[in-house]
């Protein structure tokens, strides 16, 4: 039930974002995962080939790319996709608004700031807030705090 | 999102926030393109900071307590520290994670930090660590330590951060849920009425999490579950901006499946009706929209909101589909569809509708497009479970195969996933409407589409919807892109294709010849697939041997593929293993010498473990026909020099019984140790469990299938044990009657893999149990007898005044002899609103042949009532067969007023006297004929006595006279014929007939004797047995007491 894990890479795969909500079933290391699943996505033909992939037994992949970062969600396999590409593009959207007109250089130097839009929006594998004002304000106000 | 800015312009939320040693770090890192030089950079780093960590430390015990102004400069540098670490454990790919657990304890210091962005910094670290098992083990008492703190803290913020990192932590380590005090500390903030929203919807996610690790959070303590529960939907009452709803639908779906449904079911119309505004009031031109407007995205009603209440409501409602399943346990506790009052039911059904407006609404903007299918699909795949008519499923069917044709590839993926579903759960309608007219747009997605996911989805659609008449086509067409298809690369779902060929050529192949001709076409593709599919070979062996009419056939096949030599790995191991078996079969078209030769030929090019086998196979030849024994003995005598141990013992092994055998003169030992094969008795198909990238939609899905695959696939081996009625072999096959071919091919329905609920609903000990558990549990609030009691005489009248805020009134209508229809009317007595307020009626037994069973016809008409002014319910109750007084159905009604939360629970007065009839008047003379018979008829069957019972509360009036006309008139109202007689003036003779829909009517007379000690002796008699008469006689006692 819900997200198990979000994810961000650029195309040369080198890991922008990791979150896990989940720890899988079999023991696959973590980076044994990431990096199945970077060779999985980047060999994917983004027009022809939709986004969702049935990664493992327990594990469903929704992902997109914008630009050069592919956002990666693994949701559980029981889960019904559909809603999950809005959850991903709201992500962009807000990482847009906050840091005005994102690009790849902001979660790079700023990868910890973007870990503070994600707590704000996605908890427990679920969506927290989906408003996008409430968002901003609440994020403006925990940015300034010292 | 390119790379067109700078460094130095990329800190676009420049606030002050930024940590410029970290960033530096990162921009020498970017600088040095050569990966060497970055592992470089990145070791020198590591160094440096070990160094001024350590520096810290000493620095700190040296000058113990002296350094408090240096803090805020060290706690900068810890966090820059930290962050650096962090960088390189996420850029890493978490593979220099040993690199940097040595700053472990910094980061505990961080957490424990009262500056935020420290705090923040460690918390954000340890969630990441906390996926590493070793970490959690290495510092978990500390952080939980601090997470207490924080979680209790008057800081909001400090608090937020405690939250989150429960939130994220929680399922990934049992340890946070095992601690009790973490665990009350989460669910302090989620019921505290003075916690701040943002903070309620951190603890609803923390709390779940927590949940998800451990259910006996709730599962072990009745008490604290009743409890919990009840604040957890309290949340549910935020109907202003629905935030707090959308981070509780999860809790609460969670609990629903795993825990305990029968909370929530009183959710439903409250839930649908959320429903309704969000899709139908909000998106209405005509104004007046009562949602918030903020809610909308890409000019769609929110679908997070949306997808969240559908499946919820998909796990609280129960279809007939589903219903018909065996799964008992399952269905009491969920609302049965047709048990949805129509008002609820019309809702959701305009629901469906209009989000199929909106999907087919043109537009432009993508993300209002996928908006658009987020709530088409969800709806649609809900629909199934609201109307499960043919007609509704056609149209679902329809809707789906047409966005087949969309120029959207992922609207293509989920179509066909819906159609999944569909099909599993609604079974053949589907099939057939599918089927009938789209089986060719199928076949040529199957062709055309070049990605995996959708080639996948495809394949599990036919998997889902063959059967004994399109078996073949299906598989045709299956086989054909396996071998035709230049698109795919990817080796897993050949391999996945072929497993489910064999599978359903298995199970709904009606032809013998036809069934053996597949599965060795799929085994000769082995070459193609080069993934190991050794359970196909295998399972085709067990067939074969337990099927002696396939064994020449398959045989001679083999024969022709071996000459033919286009044998992949596959064919020559079944080649080696059955022919070598049932060689005597085929003498007539291949000679034993010709058959070792193809052997040996095949011998040298083929793996190991091939090669082991067909050195039995030789020694078999052998068996067979003995003149071939140098040609073996030589070949056994080449093989002892192989380097492979398992063939250099197999060849001496082999070698030496042949040498035995020759000494000996006799074949015995050979005989002896190569006797036929036993049948094989695998239960099931060991392909089966290769399904796993089926999903199947709902648990039930499997239903239609499950029956028609088991009968089904029975055809082939059912046939042939007709043809083979004379068989030895078969009736060692068939050991176990009519059911014996199950010893072979028992097909278990396509597996759902951690299904929507079944697995869930496992844990539980027994669903009816549980309901029965909640009956008995609920305590029933203050002064309820006074309105069960009435509730028995008059058919309307106050129910309850146990609350001062709230009074609720009761009318009984009878509807036919044996169902009664109650309205309930809520009052509110104060100034105030009353809010949340849900209501359920809660039966003792809900299956399993109940005594009444319980239809909803309108639930409280909104969840929330104006001061002094009221809202009503409706339900009805049918009674099937008598039952006690102390089993008569509960209403459990909760609300909340002016900040305080009640329970009103409350016991209905409906009882066996509920459907009392009169028979006319009875005069004494008939009622004492009528005794008599009664007494020659059944004995002392079907008669209770209870005595000395007092008068309720006129026990010190020991006037006679008035307490028999008091009594007179309670069981007038009750319903009895009273006997019209002056003879006894204490004693009362009462009629009547008791209605009950499954077990018929019976009729009863009752006896009522005041005593002069106001204390009163009943006797009843009934004309069945069992517990009807002490039934009505209780009845009555509770109706005289109050």
């Amino acid at each position: 039930m819900g997200v198990r894990f979000i994810l961000c890479f650029n195309k040369q795969g080198v890991v922008r974002l990791v979150r896990w909500f989940a720890v899988n079933d079999n023991s696959t290391e973590p980076q044994e995962e990431i990096s199945q699943i970077y060779r999985l996505i980047s060999s994917r033909d983004h027009k022809h080939q939709c986004n969702f992939f049935e990664f493992s037994d327990d594990t469903k992949l929704v992902y997109k790319r914008y630009a050069g970062l592919y956002f990666v969600m693994g949701i559980d396999i029981t889960d019904e996709e559909p809603i999950y590409p809005s959850h991903i593009h709201l992500f962009v959207e807000v990482l847009d608004a906050f840091f005005g007109n994102v690009c790849e250089l902001d979660i790079v130097f700023n990868f910890y700031k973007v870990y503070m839009v994600m707590d704000e929006m996605f908890l427990g594998g679920e969506i927290q807030e989906v408003s996008k004002d409430v968002l901003l304000e609440r994020l403006s106000f925990t940015d300034r705090l010292e | 999102m390119e790379r067109r800015k700078t460094f130095t312009e990329s800190n676009a939320s420049n606030t002050g926030s930024n940590i410029k040693g970290l960033q530096l770090f990162i921009a020498d890192l970017r600088a040095s393109q050569q990966s060497e030089e970055q592992m470089k950079r990145i070791h020198s780093e590591i160094v440096k900071i070990k160094q001024h960590f350590n520096a810290s430390n000493s620095k700190k015990k040296s000058t113990n307590g002296r350094l408090l102004k240096n803090d805020k400069y060290d706690g900068y540098q810890r966090k820059k520290y930290v962050a650096k670490l962090t960088y390189i454990y996420i850029t890493s790919n978490t593979t220099m994670l040993n690199d940097i657990l040595f700053g472990l304890d910094e980061v505990i210091e961080l957490i424990k930090s009262n500056t935020f962005s420290e705090k923040f910094m460690g918390y954000m670290t340890i969630e990441l660590l906390y996926r590493h098992k070793t970490v959690v083990d290495k510092i978990n008492d500390a952080v939980v330590t601090q997470l207490i703190k924080d979680i209790s803290s008057s800081n909001d913020d400090f608090t937020a951060l405690g939250l989150n990192f429960v939130g994220v932590t929680g399922s990934l380590t049992k340890e946070l849920a095992l601690n009790s005090d973490l665990v009350s500390e989460v669910f302090q903030i989620l019921r505290s009425p003075t916690s701040a929203l943002h903070l309620k919807k951190k603890s609803t996610l923390a709390f779940l999490t927590l949940l998800k690790s451990e259910n006996s959070i709730l599962a072990d303590d009745i008490k604290r579950k009743q409890l919990w529960i009840q604040r957890i939907l309290s949340l549910l009452d935020d109907t202003d901006n629905y935030r707090l709803t959308l981070t509780t639908l999860p809790l609460v779906e969670y609990i629903a499946k795993n825990i305990d449904p029968s909370y929530f079911t009183r959710l439903v119309p409250q839930l649908s009706d959320i429903l309704y505004r969000c899709i139908v009031a909000s998106t209405s031109t005509t104004g007046r929209t009562s949602f918030p407007d903020e809610y909308n995205f890409a000019n769609m009603p929110n679908p997070w909101l949306i997808t969240k209440i559908v499946s919820l409501l998909n796990v609280l409602i129960i279809s007939p589909s589903e219903t018909e399943d065996t799964n008992a346990l399952f269905e009491s506790s969920l609302i049965h569809t047709d048990n949805i009052d129509s008002e609820t039911l019309g809702k959701l059904r305009v629901c469906v509708m209009e989000a199929i407006n909106l999907g087919t609404r043109r537009t432009a903007d993508p993300m209002e497009k996928i908006v658009q299918n987020t709530i088409l699909f969800s709806l649609i795949n809900f629909a199934s479970k609201l109307d499960p008519s043919h007609e509704a499923i056609v149209n679902s069917a329809t809707a789906l195969c047409d966005l087949l044709n969309s120029t959207d590839i992922n609207v293509r993926y989920l179509a066909l996933d819906s159609l999944i579903r569909l099909c599993t759960f609604s079974g053949k309608t589907a099939f057939d409407s599918i089927r009938g007219k789209n089986l060719e747009l199928i076949f040529h997605i199957l062709s055309s589409e070049r990605d995996s996911s959708i080639i996948r989805k495809v394949v599990d659609l036919l998997y889902t919807f063959t059967d004994v008449d399109n078996v073949k086509t299906i598989v045709e067409q299956l086989l054909n892109f396996i071998l035709t298809s230049r698109h795919l690369s990817d080796s897993h779902i050949k391999s996945d294709i072929a497993i489910k060929v064999a599978i359903l050529t298995e199970n709904y192949s009606t032809d013998p010849s036809w069934y053996v001709t597949i599965s060795l076409k799929i085994l000769s593709l082995g070459v193609n697939t080069s993934v190991k599919d050794e359970e196909i070979w295998i399972r085709l062996c067990q067939i074969v041997v337990n099927n002696p009419q396939l064994q020449t056939l398959t045989c001679q096949k083999l024969l022709e593929y071996l000459q033919s030599n286009q044998t992949s790995e596959y064919i020559v191991k079944v080649a080696a293993f059955l022919i070598g078996e049932h060689a005597n079969l085929i003498l007539d078209i291949a000679s034993v010498p010709d058959l070792f030769n193809m052997f040996t030929e095949k011998y040298f090019k083929v793996q190991n473990s091939t090669k082991s086998m067909i050195l039995t196979t030789m020694v078999q030849l052998y068996k067979t026909q003995s003149d071939i024994g140098s040609a073996v003995i030589k070949f056994y005598q080449l093989e002892l020099n192989s380097l492979d141990i398992e063939l250099q013992t197999r060849s001496y092994e082999y070698l030496k019984l042949i040498q035995v055998s020759k000494m000996s003169q006799n074949m015995k030992i050979l005989d002896v140790l190569f006797q036929p094969l036993p049948p094989f008795n695998a239960k099931s198909n060991p392909l089966l469990k290769r399904l796993g990238s089926l999903p199947v939609g709902a648990f039930s899905s499997t239903t239609a299938l499950t029956t028609s695959r088991s009968k089904s696939s029975s055809t082939i081996l059912n046939n042939m044990k007709n043809d083979n009625s004379d068989n030895s072999m078969n009736a060692i096959t068939t050991e176990g009657g009519s059911q014996g071919s199950d010893t072979i091919s028992a097909p278990r329905p396509p597996p759902a893999r951690k299904m929507r609920s079944s697995s869930t609903f496992n844990d539980m000990i027994n669903k009816d149990s549980m309901v029965e558990s909640k009956y008995s549990d609920l305590r029933m609030s203050n002064g309820w007898r006074e309105g069960y009691s009435r509730m028995l005489q008059f058919k309307q009248g106050v129910l309850s005044t146990a609350s001062p805020l709230l009074k609720i009134l009761y009318r009984v209508t009878k509807i036919d002899p044996t169902s009664i229809e109650i309205t309930l009317t809520f009052i509110n007595q104060t100034e105030w609103e009353i809010s949340s307020l849900t209501s359920e009626i809660i039966a003792s037994r809900t299956n399993n042949n109940p005594e009444y069973f319980l239809q909803n016809v309108q639930p409280p008409e909104s969840p929330s009532i104006k001061a002094h002014s009221k809202i009503e319910q409706k339900f009805q109750i049918v009674i099937r067969k008598p039952f006690s007084s102390d089993e008569s159905p509960i209403v459990s009604v909760y609300f909340k007023c002016g900040g305080s939360m009640n329970t009103l629970n409350l016991k209905l007065g409906v009882g066996v006297t509920s459907t009392l009839a009169s028979n006319g008047a009875v005069t004494l003379a008939q009622f004492i004929k009528r005794w008599k018979t009664l007494s020659d008829a059944m004995g002392k069957e079907g008669e209770y006595q209870s005595q000395n019972i007092s008068f309720g509360q006129s026990t010190n009036d020991n006037d006679v006279g008035s307490n028999v006309s008091k009594l007179t008139n309670v069981v007038l109202r009750m319903g009895f014929d009273v006997v019209d007689q002056t003879t006894l003036s204490q004693t009362i003779f009462l009629a009547g007939i008791v209605h009950t829909k499954s077990d018929g009517n019976f009729g009863c007379l009752l006896k009522l004797a005041c005593l002069d000690n106001g204390k009163l002796n009943i006797t009843c008699k009934t004309t069945t047995g069992g517990t009807l008469a002490q039934n009505i006689v209780e009845s009555i006692v509770y109706a005289i007491k109050k």
